[in-house]
């Protein structure tokens, strides 16, 4: 426990300091952003000594940490919003969105995996390989507006984009759950095949378990650790905001408030969604390795 | 000089005209409790205002709503001359103006809260002074810095307010554009960004997931959506879920409204100027005829008629033809590689010429870009094209880190525009001089209001390389009415859009 609360320490630290750096790095800051080209220079030294941009990097990052230590996140530097009451109104959005993403890729992608690892080399297989392929090779960009035509504009049964009614999450969930369903359809089928020619799997259809049995008690178990692995990975990644899903979809998540930020120099909210992201992704790992213990007794017991 | 002061002072004085700009309800209960029976308009935004606070305003889409929420001293005509909306003026000495507020149209409407009931009152020259004052005293403003020669406000009576200036300037009454605000609010520090109180003829009472206006005379509900995409924001208008999409926009995705039968597409000409920015301190490019041969090697035309809105048109100046101080059509260069191929091999320059251009990541900009890439490859120039963040892009250029760029001048109003980003003196971080160019006989036709020798000079000396003013369109569906695009892009018809259910 103390390793892994060390090593949390550690990534977030990490995070932290590279991204403080890195957005210090790059050209254009947020004086010139807010005041444009007309501003005089006495104006701009004034606008950066009260954001405190005037000071060495060094202590910006010190005055950060010790306002963060006391769960002070600060204000958005162009809209002067509390950076809590930002992340409070964007982050739920990204969640759900997020969950049913999940849902939809494990609801679709396992059982579907599932099938063509059982139907392996006939033509079932073929075409769900050929599918997932397709699948997994859409980009958002393209697959989002391709949703948008025939859900929306074709058959008019669902909004177009925005978070007005409850369905306006459905072709986003789907945007981004269809790519992760191919991902886990082909690790599933990769997964399930390889344990299904080990001996244990003879052995239980050998005592006479009904084929249902046998996959889903013994091999499927068997074969989740991979694909546990990849679930962790991609929450990991949907939690982090999926900008482009997002954008398209008039979605108001942490990712395009992070990009927003980061196009804006607004730091402190560029700070902020990336201290929640590495956090989403350390708390996804944390649970992954839960389920490993759940789901694999040999971890479990420490073997 | 002071004659020069005193005729300007009695032209002013002659066009002292009657305010027609904006209807005020008969009573300000009228208006907080009237509700429209037509139904609410969607309008469909690329970019949500950053700012509705108009002394903080600086990206198009706060200042094109702030038009509408707030009411300014001044506003423009259609040869882009000064004229007055709140108040007539009459210059006084070279260094004061006097401003008279009519005494139609300056209700403040304040819309209700939690702790107050909505309620209106009028304008007075006490709010005009509270706003400018506040300005001046801002640092973080990007207005600011416009009315630093602005000595002090002093109020004669409650409809009469004048302005001292510690140096003449010209132009000064086209800077009064900002909106009024109420005086008591600005005191106690008001939060008008996030909720305005003007005394224009919308009133905003939403700001979450969307921007809820309503109109004072009728009560007409307009609602704002952000909708970044430009590929969503055109299938949400073709589903009706919205009503009203307006620029940015690709022409292939606006010809394909055109097509949609329930839709009226409506283009207009454009006043924004685009340019390909030199940076004049560069070896090749401070030679005269490399800027030439460059001037030379794109064909404009082709790119308007291939790829840009219909009633885009070929681009002399930074102000348009009607702009009151152009009064000129300046002869375009003709597309001739050839010619641009000589030029470049008598400046001395060996073939090809390697230059970096350098843009936004925005999909059409990258497109012109690749376009001018091909294109200039005949007169021998090889365009090599990077795209930047927004941020870092606008950065470089102020640094002055980059051969060419390219870049649209937006809102440009008066003429003092040419001396801003062709002076000497305003190099930046000073001034808009983003190409450094330096050119003493260009100085001294700033100093005097020749524009026209002034035009004719950065045209023939190709400081930049002029290309275009970009049309404009709205598309709608067929119940709007009373809704036109307009040359700068701005949303005024708004005030007078009207829905009928069908």
């Amino acid at each position: 426990m103390i390793k892994r609360l060390i090593s949390f320490c550690t990534v977030v630290f990490g995070v932290l300091s590279l991204t403080f750096l890195l957005i210090h790095l790059v050209p254009g800051d947020p004086v010139e952003v807010m005041l444009g080209e007309s501003a005089s220079l006495a104006d701009r030294a004034v606008l950066r000594a009260e954001l405190g941009l005037n000071q060495s990097v060094a202590s910006q990052f010190g005055l950060y940490l010790s306002r963060l230590a006391h769960g002070d996140f600060g204000l958005s530097i162009h809209s002067k919003t509390p950076i809590v009451e930002l992340i409070n109104t964007r982050y739920p959005a990204t969640l759900k969105l997020a969950l049913l993403a999940l849902l939809i890729g494990v609801g679709v992608g396992v059982p579907l995996g599932i099938y063509a690892a059982l139907k392996a080399g006939h033509w079932q297989d073929l075409v769900v390989t050929i599918v997932s392929v397709r699948l997994s090779a859409m980009p958002a960009f393209w697959l989002g507006p391709m949703l948008m035509l025939i859900f929306a504009v074709w058959l008019g049964c669902l909004p177009v984009s925005g978070m007005d009614s409850p369905s306006s999450i459905i072709l986003p969930a789907l945007t981004l759950g269809f790519g992760l369903s191919a991902i886990l359809t082909r690790m599933t089928r990769t997964s399930l095949l390889e344990v299904l020619n080990d001996d244990f799997i003879r052995t239980a259809r050998a005592k006479g378990l009904t084929e249902r049995q046998v996959i889903l008690r013994h091999a499927l178990r068997a074969a989740l650790l991979p694909i546990i692995t990849i679930v962790g990975l991609q929450m990991g990644s949907l939690l982090a905001g999926t900008v482009i899903t997002e954008t398209i979809f008039s979605w108001d998540g942490i990712g395009r408030l992070l990009v927003e930020s980061i196009e804006k120099r607004d730091y402190p909210v560029t700070q902020a969604c990336v201290l929640l992201v590495a956090l989403s992704y350390v708390v996804v790992n944390v649970l992954t390795d839960l389920l490993y213990r759940l789901v694999d007794p040999r971890i479990r017991l420490g073997h | 000089m002071l004659l020069h002061y005193r005729l300007l002072s009695g032209l002013l004085l002659c066009s002292i005209l009657t305010l027609t700009a904006c209807k005020p309800p008969s009573s300000p209960s009228d208006s907080i409790n009237k509700a429209s029976t037509s139904p609410e308009i969607v309008f469909a935004i690329s970019q949500a205002p950053l700012n509705l606070d108009p002394r903080y305003a600086s990206d198009a889409t706060s200042e094109r709503l702030n038009r509408l929420l707030y009411q300014s001293l001044v506003d423009f005509d259609h040869h882009t001359k000064p004229q007055p909306n709140l108040a007539t003026w009459q210059q006084l000495s070279p260094l004061s103006y006097r401003f008279t507020l009519s005494e139609q149209c300056r209700l403040f409407y304040y819309p209700a809260s939690a702790e107050h009931k909505a309620k209106a009152r009028k304008l007075t020259a006490y709010d005009v002074k509270a706003t400018y004052d506040s300005i001046t005293a801002l640092s973080d403003s990007p207005h600011s810095a416009e009315f630093s020669n602005l000595k002090n406000i002093v109020v004669v009576n409650e409809r009469t307010v004048l302005f001292y200036l510690k140096a003449p300037d010209r132009h000064f009454p086209a800077k009064l554009v900002l909106g009024i605000l109420p005086a008591e609010l600005v005191k106690v520090k008001h939060d008008f960004a996030h909720f305005p109180v003007g005394s224009g003829p919308l009133v905003l009472l939403e700001a979450k997931n969307k921007w809820g206006l309503q109109r004072l005379d009728d009560g007409q509900r307009i609602s704002l959506i952000e909708v970044k995409d430009p590929t969503v924001r055109m299938l949400k208008l073709v589903h009706a879920e919205v009503d009203l999409i307006q620029g940015d926009l690709p022409p292939e995705s606006v010809r394909y409204l055109q097509a949609k039968p329930g839709l009226t597409v409506k283009t207009a000409v454009g006043v924004n100027f685009s340019y390909l920015g030199l940076n004049t301190q560069d070896p090749q490019l401070k030679k005269l005829k490399v800027r030439q041969a460059l001037a030379h090697a794109i064909d404009r035309q082709e790119i308007i008629n291939k790829v840009m809105l219909q009633h885009s048109r070929l681009g002399g100046a930074i102000l348009p033809p009607e702009h009151y101080a152009q009064r000129q059509t300046l002869p375009a260069y003709a597309y001739d590689p050839a010619l641009a191929k000589r030029l470049l091999q008598q400046a001395g320059v060996s073939l090809p010429l390697k230059l970096v251009y350098k843009t936004s990541t925005d999909a059409q900009r990258l497109r012109l870009a690749t376009i001018m890439q091909a294109q200039m490859r005949a007169a021998g120039i090889d365009l090599e094209i990077r795209s930047l963040d927004w941020a870092t892009f606008f950065a470089e250029i102020k640094q002055g880190n980059f051969q060419l760029y390219g870049l649209t001048w937006v809102g440009v109003k008066t003429p003092e525009i040419y001396a801003q980003a062709f002076g000497s003196d305003n190099i930046p971080p000073k001034g808009f001089n983003r190409g450094r160019y330096q050119d003493a006989e260009l100085d001294k036709l700033l100093s005097t209001d020749d524009w026209q020798a002034v035009t004719q000079r950065i045209h023939q000396q190709l400081p930049y390389i002029p290309l275009w003013y970009e049309g404009q369109f709205a598309a709608m569906q067929k119940g709007i009415e009373n809704y036109s695009p307009k040359a700068d892009g701005n949303w005024d018809d708004l005030a007078t859009i009207s829905a009928y259910a069908h």
